[in-house]
């Protein structure tokens, strides 16, 4: 082909892979097929900066799913995906990630509220080796108690490494406390006992509900050609069954909020933390938009309302603004670690200060601007490197789907300052807020005190 | 393989990139990549700590990060509302870990390219260190240090770098109250002064990856710095590691559920040693990844006493430490630390078998091709290349290199820069 970096439409089979495929939709350089034979959907995007492709497979598995008793499993069975199948195994030498190693492949897996999801990006020679993998442990992961029990440890070790951070003990307590109904209730990580307690058949069983390709998106980005590209996906994805049994869906709703929810962390640390997040709207919903503009006002950059009035007034360290993003109705939030010295609320009250301004005046045409702009160009600059697309990409297909990535620029140029001031005034109040704060504990059960005695030591051992 | 890439790699980075040397010693490249419409920029300017004096080597890292706080022209937030406002970001930042560089970078929409050299430009050529943004600072910098003092991974990594390195080394670190105390006391002139004496022409190296038209930006820079003084002489005083004192220390730390610990010491170890890559290559196979080197195998996957453990050179233009870090639940540390000895010495006696050999060099031939997959990649690879003296070309003979490695020249080079029986061993968590 003389011209592989842009084929035109014409240039491409009609019947991808032998028929093995359908072209359901195509924009703005995606292309989206689906697996005639199990409803395993395909997303390809052609992005040659340099001879790397990524491979990703997102699954609609996440901590959504779980319930009380197996929190966490979702991530447990993610790290045991990396345990071994019959193909890809430590005791014959070509373990998931040692294979992965030697091809020099950025790779890892994530789990989260919405989605699960496994990614390498490799020399795009290597593509083929990515794609068995992952269509090996689609349905053919091993799933070992003798592998679960070392597991089981070293991710009990990552929880543990959890709650020595402030900011990860806040998150996880401001969603315990704003969810009491809904799973967005307990963290991705899982509640402790739950991690240590939880069986390998139970893994299992929740292995044999959700790993299936008709609940599952694969995603091709980088340096490929899209026919021999989807033939490989056909040989190595196409022998598995779609799901015997239709996919459980949540249908747990957390009821509105009805009033303000508190809650505080003491806990031996150096710094306080503010917290304060209120109720919003799931991904898909048109205030998404506005309420990212109003998180990029607040806190994206210096010139940030919030990093001006509390960062450079020398009150907080430093300010981050979320406007979570998930599948189903989320939060809104806003942490800051709080300068010593300075009185937690003091932090809090400059908050509600900063946003009651914008429900009475709005915010200029240059603040919406520029939030605009910074927004749109993380779009652009995602597709600077194939798996920053595909990490965008996973997430927008966890949370909604992928034409909503693509959609994104346009929804977020159309907010209106106006847009801004409204979600404010709807989402942003008094009874839709649950309010944190982590306080540093002093050991000897006295209240830190500003640049008092740190409360630890070195000491020479022997 | 696509014709396109395959296109593209016929192109030696030692043609495709454009480079201009400027008569005070400043260096520029430009790689042109229209892909999509942005850019990155990668640099650095020898003005870190080792230039500060022993006791006052915070100088160096304020300096660095005061630059973007005001210019003769534009105030901090003026300069930021320009910036932000069109999605461009520029930071300067001189860390502990390299001694010797302050690393510029900054990344912009191809349409604002000339908005961000012109403030690079200004920034690095006139900036006035405010006042009142110092004092800002300071108060920040306290907060901010306190903040770190709180993390077991931080503590138990200054620990170690304190008990290595004498207290005039560059890679010494002071505890957390000796730096809040030397914040407190550092002034404007102590800033004004240092970027006086160290920042210039003479060291200066920039990179400019992107949807840009390489001529322009070299024109662009060499307007922008061609009268720009040089500076000092960039020759790097001699850092030599101090003598080995292996011990055991305990941070103690409340309320941790999980411990960090770090093995620690002096390594003869350059990023310009001719055997750096045969070293760091033996490095990969006992240490780099958790899950599949053999530190990674035994303590993570086998045991199960981690969720992290890696090794490392901090190797730049001076030797720096070779570390282990582990992290840990407290009652674990033990067994997680006998472990981990047991393997690095079982790795010294017996070097790396063929196999271990044969996947870490595909392995770094792979990941350096992936690691260039972005305009920020490849600009911070063509950054380090010209500024460890090897040239643009670098990047085409790295396959090469890493080929070129034997098991002799890896385990040699290993043996050479490690002893299990000088490692520091400092745990920072709650301990009984």
């Amino acid at each position: 082909m003389s011209s592989s970096s842009h084929p035109t439409p014409d240039s491409r089979s009609p019947t991808p892979a032998g028929g093995a495929f359908e072209l359901v939709k195509e924009k703005a350089g995606f292309r989206e097929f689906r697996m005639r034979a199990n409803g395993l959907r395909v997303l390809l995007l052609s992005n040659r900066v340099s001879p790397v492709v990524t491979f990703a497979i997102v699954y609609h598995v996440g901590s959504r799913n779980e319930a009380v008793g197996y929190t966490g499993a979702t991530h447990l069975l993610e790290h045991l995906m990396f345990k071994g199948t019959p193909e890809f195994e430590r005791a014959k030498g070509t373990a998931v990630a040692a294979v992965l190693e030697a091809l020099g492949a950025r790779f890892n897996a994530t789990t989260w509220f919405d989605r699960t999801n496994y990614y390498e990006t490799i020399p795009s020679s290597a593509l083929d080796t990515a794609v068995r993998i992952e269509a090996s442990r689609m349905r053919g992961a091993l799933l070992r108690d003798e592998d679960r029990v070392p597991e089981m440890t070293v991710v009990r070790n990552e929880f543990e490494r959890g709650e020595n951070s402030p900011f990860q003990v806040l998150y996880k307590q401001t969603f315990a406390t704003a969810f009491r109904e809904h799973p967005y209730h307990h963290p991705t990580i899982g509640w402790r006992s739950d991690i240590e307690g939880v069986s390998t058949a139970r893994l299992r069983e929740f292995y044999e509900t959700f790993y299936h390709p008709n609940n599952a998106t694969a995603m091709v980005i980088g340096d490929f050609e899209e026919e021999p590209t989807l033939e490989l996906l056909a040989t190595h994805f196409g022998p598995i069954p779609a799901s015997d049994h239709p996919i459980p869906q949540v249908y747990t709703a957390e009821p509105p909020q009805e009033g303000e929810r508190r809650f505080v962390v003491r806990r031996a640390g150096q710094i306080a933390w503010c917290a304060m997040s209120w109720r919003t709207v799931q991904a898909r919903h048109a205030d998404t938009a506005p309420l990212a503009v109003l998180g990029n006002v607040l806190g994206g950059g210096i010139t940030s309302r919030l990093h001006q009035a509390l960062v450079e007034k020398t009150l907080a360290l430093s300010v981050t603004v979320v406007p979570w993003q998930l599948r189903d109705p989320a939060l809104f939030s806003v942490f800051a670690p709080v300068r010593p010295g300075v009185e937690p609320a003091e932090i809090e009250s400059v908050i509600r200060r900063e946003i009651a301004r914008i429900a009475s005046d709005g915010i200029t045409e240059a603040e919406c601007e520029k939030a605009r702009t910074q927004i749109e160009a993380e779009v652009v600059f995602d597709r600077d490197s194939t798996d920053q697309i595909a990490a965008s990409l996973s997430e927008a297909i966890a949370v909604a789907d992928w034409e909503w990535y693509a959609d994104y620029p346009a929804t977020i140029r159309s907010v209106t300052p106006e847009d801004v001031r409204r979600v404010v005034l709807a989402y942003l109040h008094d009874d839709a807020l649950t309010a944190g704060l982590f306080l540093p504990k002093a050991p000897s059960g006295e209240a830190a005190a500003e640049g008092g005695q740190d409360g630890d030591d070195a000491e020479d051992g022997e | 393989m696509s014709t396109v890439a395959a296109a593209r790699r016929r192109v030696p980075f030692a043609e495709a990139v454009r480079h201009r040397h400027l008569a005070n010693g400043a260096r520029l490249y430009v790689l042109e990549n229209h892909f999509n419409p942005t850019l990155a920029l990668s640099g650095t300017l020898q003005a870190g700590r080792i230039y500060a004096p022993a006791e006052r080597r915070l100088i160096a890292s304020l300096t660095a990060a005061e630059l973007m706080k005001g210019t003769a022209r534009r105030t901090k937030l003026q300069l930021a509302e320009d910036l932000e406002s069109r999605a461009a970001s520029l930071s300067f930042a001189s860390d502990a870990s390299d001694p010797v560089g302050v690393d510029i970078s900054g990344a912009s929409l191809s349409r604002d390219a000339d908005l961000l050299f012109d403030a690079l430009v200004e920034v690095l050529r006139t900036p006035v260190f405010p006042e009142d943004e110092l004092e800002r600072e300071k108060k920040r910098l306290v907060g901010s240090i306190r903040q770190q003092q709180d993390q077991t991974s931080v503590r138990a990594f200054e620990e170690a770098m304190r008990r290595i390195y004498p207290p005039a080394h560059p890679l010494h670190r002071n505890t957390g109250p000796e730096r809040i105390a030397r914040v407190e006391s550092l002034r404007r002139s102590d800033l004004e002064g240092f970027y006086r004496d160290r920042y210039g022409a003479a060291s200066l190296i920039l990179v400019v990856v992107g949807d840009v038209d390489a001529e322009r930006v070299l024109d662009a820079f060499e307007k922008g710095f061609g009268d720009w003084q040089p500076g000092p002489d960039p020759a790097i005083p001699a850092a030599d590691p101090p003598p080995v004192s292996p011990g055991e220390a305990t941070v103690r730390m409340p309320d941790k559920a999980s411990a960090d610990v770090v093995l620690a010491m002096p390594s003869n170890l350059r990023r310009t040693d001719p055997d750096y890559l045969a070293a760091s290559l033996a490095n990969s196979a006992l240490g780099q990844s958790s899950l599949t080197s053999r530190l990674g195998v035994r303590v993570r996957d086998t045991e199960g006493l981690t969720y992290g453990i890696h090794s490392s050179f901090g190797a730049t233009q001076v030797p720096g430490p070779f570390l282990i870090s582990v992290t840990v639940k407290p009652e674990m540390r033990d067994a997680a630390v006998e472990s981990t000895l047991d393997e690095a010495a079982k790795f010294l006696r017996e070097g790396m078998t063929a196999r271990e050999l044969a996947e870490e060099k595909s392995s770094r031939s792979g990941r350096f091709q992936v690691d260039l997959g972005s305009n920020a990649g490849i600009a911070q690879a063509l950054d380090a290349a010209v500024g460890y003296g090897f040239g643009v070309s670098y990047l085409d003979e790295f396959p090469d290199k890493v080929a070129a490695i034997t098991k002799e020249k890896a385990d040699a080079a290993f043996r050479r820069r490690v002893r299990v029986e000088d490692l520091t061993v400092v745990s920072a968590g709650t301990f009984e």
